[in-house]
């Protein structure tokens, strides 16, 4: 019996020593901390931040007609959208209110998959937090901006990144 | 300069002692255990390391709301924080940091670290009776079950080194071991039994059903906040260094060095934070055992265990 | 009568040497909202109840105003650690009522990202026991693991969580160049580096076994007569696993085992989460081998009105996801019935932790590993 209890606790502390090993090369290895705002990760293609709108790079104008096929096809109703009818010296139509309220959105992409004029896009943009609620409903023209400075991409239909 | 002059003298440097060992420990435990889990730990008040970090910590201590919850025992919940840091703060009267720095060369040593000691318990025990709160009570009957169990083991670990060195006087055990060298070398047994017991006495994970966060959120401290948490906080660190320069007198040597009087004292220090390193260490590393079975290992394994080591210690000596 | 006083009298009925503890709902070991009461005489418990309900978002009402497709992003957040597995169980289940085809890449797609998934969560588990069990290292261990597995989701989904990634009739978008070998770099550090050292550290730690062997046994006739799914009926030692006995999708072309252990305690539910991802990452080469080109979108009908009935379910990591819909012809489904897993294994909780002790029950709820997500919808 003293034999048997002999060897469980050898074996118990040679199984204790090589946990402790572990931790002790851990010790040394690299860490994986990352210091948020002074160091960042690099975003991978096609990373959801919020959804925006994009502009078309010859005449500086949005893409959207404002058919509000997104507004329809948001699941939350994040989408507010109101077109401008009957304006002349311009030949489509746009919207006049594009109103996304970040407060409901969950970056699910369906809006941008469902859009059928590429007027919409994916952005890279996390970075969202607010003071005020008010501040987090974002008009066309700040989603217009976020399209500019961010990294943003449409991904629909199986296509590949 | 009168006698009083001086003992007040000493209580200062080691009220400041505690409160800069406590502050740094923090941070220690803070920082290994990041480093073990792959992150970094403390690092943005004052970087690189984050060392301001325990400035910062001290300080949102002090400045914090000492919430009391409405249907505890004011008075005993007022005090246990005091009950629980006063015999720690008391155990340094006999610590020896090197050949006369000690505050008391008492002989009876030993006997008065262990009296000192338990009354930690009862500390724990009012925190947790007086917050009146279910968590806390079972983390104080946990105490109460576990500290009293392994300051047995504990006490008769220590006794195997008293017969050898043959004095109760912490310093006379240093000085017999610079003359004889080390006394883990016939009391490795006692060692382990004592460093066991330790973590028990501690409440320091694989032993830490006391605090048990998983289990009792907090354990005996659950109610507390503010300078009172602190004071938990500063005295659980204390007593880990205070357990440790024990096992450092008691097994390695203690001061005991070639390089005079600021080289004792460092290497006294060395050797005991290695010590808390290792009790650290062990805490990031091992799951918590079970109520049952801390006693199963207490009164089934370590007691019989400390029993044969005075046996053995004996039997060396009759050689 | 408020509840308060309720429980009040039902204390005095119990007696005063018996202690009423409420573990929850804001306790660090419930997993999310989890409210035990529990009765407790010393340390052990002499009666357990749980209260659910604390995360309830009445899911199954809402889809029904939702159209088909809209209500794929909610079932990521049913079980928010199988989100592609939830998102698959929906999925097959409409293209099941409409017969909707899909082609052959995306299902290899699906299974790939599924058993992703299963890994993900199987390594949160790990990790959530060991903090159970008081070991803080490990559960970091794990989630590093799970984070780094996150990345790699992240590249093809656009999101670290919530994927929306699996559509009907196919899955949303191709995978980019280069990414199955990532995913196989991983798999490999799973298998080389990682588990073992998950073994070394926890797994053969004397105290680990102490405290997980013959602990919380589950018997067969019970894991049976409770409806326990996944590595929980699986630890009591029954052979079921959908992937193996109703194959769906394509799961009937790769050759893995199904991990069963005996004994039905702590240890096996927990050894048999880990041996999954072993068998994981053996399905997820297989399907990488065999993989075909071609499209990962079929067609889908432009107005999609499907009628009738239809229940399906995937093998989840916590067990059988079940989709109950029932359509109407209309653009939105008439009913969604979600079968959780965690439901109906959290509603053993009651009859394994009568008798243990208190910091067994917490290890209880560990294994059963209940998702809170799931269980309140
Ligand atoms: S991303 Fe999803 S939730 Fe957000 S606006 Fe688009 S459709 Fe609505
Ligand atoms: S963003 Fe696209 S879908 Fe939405 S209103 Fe504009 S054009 Fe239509």
């Amino acid at each position: 019996m003293l034999g048997g209890v002999l060897g469980n606790v050898y074996n118990a502390t040679k199984s204790l020593i090589k946990g402790h090993l572990v931790t002790l090369k851990e010790l040394r290895t690299p860490k994986i901390t990352v210091h948020y705002p002074d160091e960042r990760l690099e975003l991978p293609l096609g990373s959801r931040g919020m959804p925006a709108l994009k502009v078309n790079q010859d005449t500086g104008l949005l893409n959207c007609t404002a058919c509000g096929v997104c507004a329809r096809e948001c699941p939350v109703d994040a989408i507010e959208v109101e077109a401008v009818v009957g304006e002349k010296g311009r030949k489509k139509r746009y919207p006049a209110i594009y109103n996304l309220d970040m407060t409901h959105c969950m970056q699910c992409n369906l809006c941008v998959e469902a859009c059928p004029f590429d007027a919409l896009e994916m952005s890279d943009a996390f970075e969202i937090s607010r003071y005020d609620l008010d501040d987090l409903i974002f008009d066309k023209e700040q989603l217009a901006e976020i399209w500019k400075t961010h990294k943003a991409v449409r991904i629909t239909g199986g296509e590949k990144l | 300069m009168p006698e009083w002059v001086m003992a007040i003298i000493k209580i200062l440097i080691v009220l400041a002692f505690i409160g800069l060992n406590g502050m740094f420990l923090i941070w220690a435990e803070r920082k290994v255990a990041g480093f073990i889990q792959a992150r970094i730990g403390p690092a943005r008040v004052g970087r690189p390391q984050g060392f301001f970090q325990l400035f910062a910590d001290a300080i949102k201590m002090f400045s914090k709301e000492d919430v009391r919850p409405a249907a505890a025992d004011k008075w005993v919940w007022w005090f246990a924080p005091v009950v629980f840091f006063t015999p720690v703060a008391m155990a340094f009267l006999v610590l020896p940091f090197g050949p006369n720095v000690i505050g008391l060369d008492m002989n009876i040593g030993l006997i008065y670290l262990a009296a000192v000691a338990s009354f930690a318990l009862l500390g724990v025990f009012m925190a947790g009776w007086g917050s009146n709160n279910k968590y806390s009570l079972l983390g104080a009957m946990r105490a109460g079950a576990q500290m009293i169990s392994y300051e047995i083991p504990l006490i008769l670990a220590t006794i195997g080194v008293i017969m050898i060195t043959g004095t109760l006087s912490t310093q006379g055990i240093v000085e017999y071991q610079v003359a004889h060298g080390w006394n883990i070398k016939t009391q490795f047994l006692a060692f382990v039994v004592f460093f066991i017991a330790m973590l028990a006495e501690l409440n320091r994970t694989p032993f830490d059903l006391v605090i048990a966060e998983s289990e009792l959120t907090s354990g005996f401290f659950t109610e507390y906040s503010g300078i009172r948490w602190g004071m938990f906080m500063f005295a659980e660190y204390t007593n880990i260094f205070v357990m440790s320069a024990l096992a450092v007198t008691l097994f390695f040597g203690g001061w005991a060095s070639p390089f005079g009087l600021v080289g004792s004292v460092l290497i006294f220090l060395i050797k005991t934070y290695a010590i808390v390193f290792l009790i650290i260490w062990i805490r990031w590393s091992v799951p918590r055992v079970r109520i049952d079975q801390l006693m199963t290992l207490g009164w089934k394994f370590l007691l019989p265990l400390s029993l044969f080591n005075i046996v053995f210690t004996g039997l060396i000596l009759l050689i | 009568m408020s509840e308060i006083e309720a429980r009040r009298l039902k204390a005095e009925e119990v007696g005063h040497e018996k202690l009423i503890l409420n573990l929850g709902p804001q306790h660090p070991s419930t997993h999310g909202v989890l409210r035990v009461i529990t009765t407790l005489e010393g340390e052990r418990i002499t009666e357990a109840e749980p209260d659910i309900g604390f995360l309830h978002r009445n899911f199954e009402k809402i889809v029904e105003g939702w159209t088909w497709s809209q209500v794929i992003p909610l079932t990521d957040r049913n079980d928010y650690l199988a989100n592609i597995n939830n998102e698959h169980a929906y999925v097959l289940a409409v293209e099941k009522l409409a017969g909707i085809e899909v082609p052959e890449r995306a299902e290899y797609i699906r299974v790939i990202m599924s058993e992703l998934n299963r890994i993900a969560s199987h390594l949160l588990t790990f990790g959530t026991f060991a903090m159970d069990m008081g070991a803080f290292t490990p559960f970091l261990y794990g989630f590093r693991e799970r984070e780094l597995l996150y990345d790699i989701f992240e590249k093809v989904t656009g999101a670290r969580m919530m994927h929306n990634y699996v559509r009907l009739s196919g899955v949303r978008n191709d995978l980019p160049d280069g990414w199955d070998k990532e995913v196989l770099e991983f798999l490999d550090r799973l298998e080389n580096d990682v588990i073992p050292d998950y073994y070394d550290l926890l797994i053969k730690n004397p105290i680990f076994e102490a405290r997980s062997l013959g602990v919380g046994v589950l018997t067969k006739e019970d894991a049976i007569a409770y409806g326990a799914a996944g590595p929980i009926l699986r630890g009591s030692g029954i052979d079921w696993d959908l992937r193996r006995d109703m194959p769906y999708s394509i799961y009937d072309r790769f050759d893995f085992e199904v991990i069963t252990r005996e004994e039905g305690d702590h240890y096996a539910r927990f050894m048999v989460r880990m041996d999954e991802m072993i068998e994981s990452a053996k399905i997820i080469r297989q399907a990488f081998e065999q993989m075909p080109e071609g499209p990962v979108m079929g067609k889908v009908p432009r107005v999609l009105k499907p009628e009738g009935d239809i229940y399906s379910a995937v093998e989840g990591p916590r067990g059988e996801i079940g989709v109950y819909l029932v359509g109407d012809g209309n653009f939105k489904p008439y009913r969604v019935k979600w079968r959780a897993p965690s439901f109906s294994n959290l509603s053993i909780l009651p009859l394994m932790a009568k008798g243990q002790f208190v910091a067994d029950i917490v290890l209880t709820i560990g294994t059963l590993d209940p998702i809170f997500g799931e269980v309140d919808r």
